[in-house]
């Protein structure tokens, strides 16, 4: 393999583009990981880089001196788990259908889908509906009424239109039915596919408090780790200016708001490379597809 | 492939374990509930209100158990997170109700939807607190002409509340003051010459940095607390909110058409013009707003304590008193008088109701009667006897320790106490009321004030002659009362054009008065000009007129 | 692929109504794979629309849908005679189009990048460190900006005026005309690392033996990308054009508000603050409703016009 100085000339801009962009990338979260680590009144001096100045453990303490922060961690690791699966499941079977061209409702489906992606009804119809369906105070409704993403539904298609419909067709002629094809042939090989999915569903239930609040808000057994997390983060930042009746000094410091910021996102990154080997892969790894 | 098949299993199996869990709790639950029913426990009552309270412990901690063995109640609250209007929104569209709510703006959607319950005669029958608590304003419990029931016990309102401590007026350090003497800082060019002279002696720090006059923070709402609300504070005008309302004819303006803001305006273009303003007062956001106050750099400030308090808090740290701010009543010239004390009598408005939906309105209106009487005020503020004070020949006193975690361990202390978290729950007395043992029913008042200063600040009051900054401040019986209490607190329904209007005032207020301050002062009145042309053509009259009537109607209901 | 599909596609134009059913009960597991979740969407996506009818009425909540005001297009009307609605509707399409622009481009250039890294460790760091910004608030990353272009010692002023491109610090935090750039800059670093994944995940399907075959041939590492990687993701790259072009309207409004102040409002109002401040922010949920309709319609447009338009051209599209 002669490696030729226009492919060297490709690769220093490529390492030195892709090194700035990490460089530029890692040093907003390591600014807000030694705040989180700083002394509270200090921080407000600001100048805090990326090393704290005042080393202090104080602001984690104080989040985790929250008793309700354990179950809302055991519920926002079900949903998750529950969330996703369904996701994927809901997404990959519609995107499987979709994809082959003798569906009858193929056009309408997917247009049918596709105009969810922009129109709503509202946050009034949608609590209504909620409350009529008995889904108030419960766990359904953090998993049941997202069950079906028209974007996650496209995605997953489109990888599905990039493989050979050869493959399906010589299934068939084995004698499988199309739930068969879609589960033995189909989802093995969408396998990128499935893990960008399923980390953007993961990330999604991960990180919804709003639900928690409008359904679920009183119920302590049913509460999720960031809606716990937001009512420490009482800010008076999002006031909407009402000052003269609510008790203004009670902000919660700068500081714990980092290191919450730190709390949510942990959890994600120690899961992150089991998925990641899904999709950044190696140049040499062997054929993807038979 | 079967690597696949055995992974697949095992996640699908955990998840249905899991699923199953969560049903199961819930379950459990529920039947909890229904037990409790059945014995002679509390009555549980779901609480739901527009505040936050992150250190809320279920109702488990000390205050909170007394409360519920003394009224048979206990509470399963859910609290603000975010912007609780949508919410509340979203209640009232629902036609479901908590048993007991606190919607402080949100009222009308609630009342609207036919969801509160009229308290009148559950007060009259049930509510000797209620009554001897708020005696004679309650005439001002009344929601409005049209519908004179009473919906809410008002709880943020404190009754016969005597300011104690000051939060606002113009802000200089003290090392500027004492180094030139302690002169008079009465009026804007006091203040203005005060920074000059102590700029040109020290215009840098010792790092080098330059010092920066007066900075101002213009971050969204703050706009109004540090830009535009000082303009009446310091012509004479009370704060009514974005407008000025005649106290004999009711007539309504919107404040910036005064002919004394337009002066106001155009010191601070001024200020600009000679270099005392900081540049990024307009562009910075808060957390640069403190960082700088917490330089030390600062040297004056028109602001609100608690929109600065973190800055001085960390300087203060460093053990450098003398950059800390003292409170001066500024005003624009000696003929008036700074009219941040200027009373508003009793504001009613923002409160606790009980809902159409409430199981026991008896039980709950008890509860609320209690939190209203003497000793479930004492509960509130101070705690319980023994474990939170003490009682010393008479005297209520806070032990050092106690003081030590209240101010140190803050989150915790709430936690397990519940001091402060029941506060907006009940009616109340002010600051400055004794009750029938002759102690303050508030932990705040003048020797507890005085107990927090510095030597810093003590010397520079006592230079000034005074031993509270508030003393300073022209006192609430120096006014004459407004018969319609505070502009703000008027309701106005959602979709009048006077709502409107005032969004759009607003913004062009908020786009023109910072080009107006940074422009150069040959510019001032042109500018100015186009400004007030501009309100008018957008319909300030309209406004004007409009909210006259909503005034009168309010004069009318509080004073009849 | 083609011959077969174009044979299949013959057989369903001869269809009669018994070619319909059996056509139906050929693909029943297709249908049982779909229907349920077709039904699904209809209860919750389609069901709440009847929302819309509080746009065409004086919307109040105690009252039930009977006992409703009507008033027809007057919040319509109220909104399109509102010259602050023609404000924010420019700085919306403004943003969102230098948004697309930069969305697109730089997170596809930066999969492309990242792919190319061969050492396995440095490409799974970069990558994963890349999106962190994603997870990080806009409060904070606003906060950030701020600070790095203030004339008090920001960072941004600082360099330029070491490389002596200007003498005094420049307040780009005041300059309206500056904010849109801003704005897209700041998404730029926020979210090319999390926008770059899905393109990583379709680089990723492309087979390997066609960048074997390429070498063989000769052909250099740009040419390889031009000829193999782009075209193998070209499907994805369509759809999500597509899909993003439908979003130009509603571009949400926190990072705006953020980052503006009262100096540039005039450059920093989008439609989806002004629909807050106007509409639920007041209690108006007619006016809100009216302005979400027009949104969705509008989106709805932009959606069927770039998918016909890309259907036209490359024959790729969502419907």
């Amino acid at each position: 393999m002669r490696a030729s100085s226009a492919d060297r000339i490709f690769d220093t801009v490529v390492y030195s583009i892709v090194i700035l962009v990490t460089v530029v990338t890692l040093y907003p979260f390591l600014n807000v990981l030694a705040l989180s680590l700083n002394d509270s009144t200090d921080s407000v001096r600001g100048g805090i880089s990326i090393f704290p100045r005042q080393l202090t453990w104080q602001n984690y303490e104080i989040i985790f001196s929250y008793p309700s922060l354990l179950t809302g961690f055991k519920i926002s690791v079900l949903r998750t788990l529950v969330g996703t699966l369904l996701g994927l499941a809901s997404a990959s079977m519609l995107a499987y259908t979709l994809s082959r061209p003798d569906f009858q409702g193929r056009r309408f489906v997917s247009i049918f889908l596709a105009m969810t992606m922009y129109v709503s009804g509202g946050m009034v119809p949608i609590y209504i509906l909620i409350r009529d369906l008995g889904m108030m105070n419960s766990f359904a409704v953090y998993v049941l009424p997202g069950l079906v993403s028209a974007f996650n539904v496209f995605v997953i298609r489109s990888f599905i239109d990039g493989l050979p419909y050869a493959l399906q067709e010589s299934a068939k002629l084995d004698g499988a039915n199309d739930f068969t094809i879609f589960w033995q042939v189909i989802l093995p090989l969408s396998k990128p596919a499935l893990a960008t999915i399923a980390l953007f569903l993961a990330v999604g239930q991960w990180n919804s408090w709003f639900d928690t609040y409008l359904y679920n808000g009183s119920n302590e057994t049913l509460t999720t780790l960031q809606f716990e997390l937001m009512k420490v983060l009482q800010s008076t930042d999002s006031g909407n200016g009402d000052y003269r009746s609510t008790n203004m000094t009670q902000v919660s410091p700068e500081s714990v708001k980092m290191a919450i910021t730190i709390v949510v996102t942990v959890p994600i990154l120690v899961v992150y490379p089991f998925l990641q080997r899904y999709f950044v892969k190696g140049m040499t790894l062997g054929a993807v597809k038979t | 492939m079967p690597k696949m098949r055995k992974w697949t299993a095992i996640v699908l199996a955990a998840t249905l374990v899991g699923a199953l869990l969560a049903g199961c709790a819930q379950k459990e639950q529920k039947e909890q509930q229904q037990e409790k029913a059945a014995s002679n426990a509390p009555i549980v009552m779901t609480f739901y209100s527009e505040d936050p309270s992150p250190n809320w412990a279920g109702m488990e901690d000390e205050v909170g158990r007394v409360i519920t063995e003394k009224t048979g109640i206990k509470l399963k609250a859910e609290f603000a997170v975010g912007d609780a209007q949508q919410k509340s929104a979203l209640i009232a569209s629902s036609g479901t109700f908590p048993d007991l709510i606190s919607a402080k703006g949100s009222i009308n959607k609630m009342v609207d939807a036919g969801g509160m319950r009229d308290l009148t005669d559950l007060i009259e029958e049930h509510g000797p607190n209620i009554k001897k608590l708020f005696g004679k304003e309650m005439k001002r419990l009344r929601y409005s002409l049209d519908d004179p029931s009473i919906y809410v016990i008002p709880t943020y309102s404190a009754v016969d509340n005597v300011p104690f401590k000051a939060e606002g007026g113009f802000e200089l350090q003290h090392r500027v003051v004492k180094e030139l003497g302690y002169p008079t800082i009465r009026t804007v060019k006091d203040f203005e010459n005060a920074i000059k002279a102590y700029l040109e002696k020290h215009p840098t720090d010792e790092n080098g940095n330059p010092n920066i006059g007066l900075s101002l923070i213009a971050d969204d709402w703050r706009m109004y607390i540090s830009v535009t609300n000082p303009a009446f504070y310091t012509t004479g005008g009370p704060d009514d909110g974005e407008t000025n309302i005649d106290i004999d004819t009711q007539k309504v303006t919107y404040h910036y058409r005064r002919p004394a803001e337009k002066e106001y305006f155009r010191w601070l273009n001024h200020m600009n013009a000679e270099g005392l303003l900081d540049k990024e007062s307009f562009v910075q956001k808060s957390d640069q707003y403190k960082a700088k106050i917490a330089s030390g750099r600062v040297l004056g400030l028109i602001d609100q304590q608690w929109g600065y308090d973190d800055g001085e808090k960390a300087i203060k740290k460093e053990g450098k008193f003398e950059h800390g701010y003292g409170h001066y009543p500024v005003t624009l010239t000696e003929e008036t008088k700074d009219t941040s004390y200027w009373p508003t009598g009793f504001m009613a408005g923002y409160g606790v109701g009980i809902s159409v939906d409430n199981p026991d309105p008896v039980a709950a209106i008890k509860f609320l009667d209690f939190l209203c009487s003497e000793e479930g005020q004492v509960l509130v503020n101070w705690g319980v006897e023994g474990k939170h004070y003490v009682v010393e020949d008479g005297k209520r006193i806070i032990p050092e320790d106690v003081i030590n975690r209240k101010v140190n361990d803050a989150a915790k202390f709430q936690q397990e106490s519940g001091i402060g978290t029941y506060i907006n729950m009940g009616g109340r007395y002010g600051h400055g009321v004794k009750d029938s043992t002759g102690n303050y029913y508030t932990t705040e008042f003048p020797e507890q004030i005085i107990a927090e200063y510095n030597e810093v600040e003590k010397e520079t009051l006592a230079a000034y002659g005074v031993s509270t900054w508030i003393e300073l401040f022209p006192k609430p019986e120096e006014f004459p009362v407004r018969p319609w209490g505070a502009a703000w607190n008027i309701p106005v329904p959602s979709d009048s054009e006077v709502s409107i209007l005032q969004e759009k005032l607003k913004n062009i207020t908020w786009k023109r008065i910072p080009q107006i301050i940074l422009a150069a002062p040959s510019e001032f009145d042109k500018l100015w000009d186009e400004y007030m042309a501009e309100l008018e053509k957008a319909g300030v009259e309209r406004m004007e007129q409009g909210f006259e009537k909503f005034v009168k109607d309010r004069v009318k209901l509080w004073n009849d | 692929m083609n011959a077969v599909t174009a044979k299949q596609r013959n057989n369903l134009k001869q269809g009669r109504s018994s070619q319909f059913w059996r056509g139906v009960m050929r693909n029943k597991y297709l249908y049982l794979m779909s229907l349920p979740f077709v039904i699904w969407t209809f209860v919750f996506h389609y069901l709440p629309l009847w929302g819309w009818t509080m746009a065409f009425q004086r919307y109040r909540p105690n009252r039930p849908f009977w006992e409703q005001e009507w008033v027809g297009l007057d919040h319509f009307m109220t909104l399109f005679s509102d010259d602050m609605f023609y404000l924010v509707l420019r700085n919306t399409l403004a943003m969102s189009f230098m948004g697309l622009i930069a969305g697109f481009t730089i997170p596809i250039l930066f999969a492309i990048m990242v792919n190319e890294i061969r050492g396995m460790v440095f490409k799974r760091f970069a990558q994963t460190v890349s999106y962190l910004p994603h997870f990080v608030s806009w409060v904070v990353v606003a906060g950030i900006i701020s600070k790095m272009l203030s004339t008090d010692n920001g960072a941004v002023n600082e360099l330029l005026m070491w490389l002596g491109i200007i003498k005094e610090p420049v307040q780009f935090m005041a300059k309206g005309e500056w904010f849109w750039g801003i704005v897209t800059a700041a998404d730029v670093w926020k979210e090319t690392g999390w926008n770059a994944i899905i393109y990583l995940a379709a680089i990723s399907g492309i087979g390997p033996e066609l960048y074997e075959a390429a070498k063989v041939d000769g052909a250099s590492r740009l040419r390889q990308i031009w000829h193999i990687t782009l075209p193998g993701i070209r499907t994805t790259i369509i759809i999500l054009l597509i899909m993003s072009i439908g979003h130009l309207i509603s571009i949400g409004f926190e990072k705006q508000f953020l980052l503006g102040n009262n100096l540039v409002s005039d450059y920093s109002q989008v439609l989806d603050l002004y629909a807050l401040n106007y509409g639920i922010s007041m209690g108006r949920f007619s006016f809100g409703t009216a302005i979400n309709m027009f949104n969705s319609i509008v989106s709805l447009f932009l959606l069927f016009t770039a998918n016909g338009i890309f259907k036209r051209l490359t024959k790729e599209s969502i419907m």
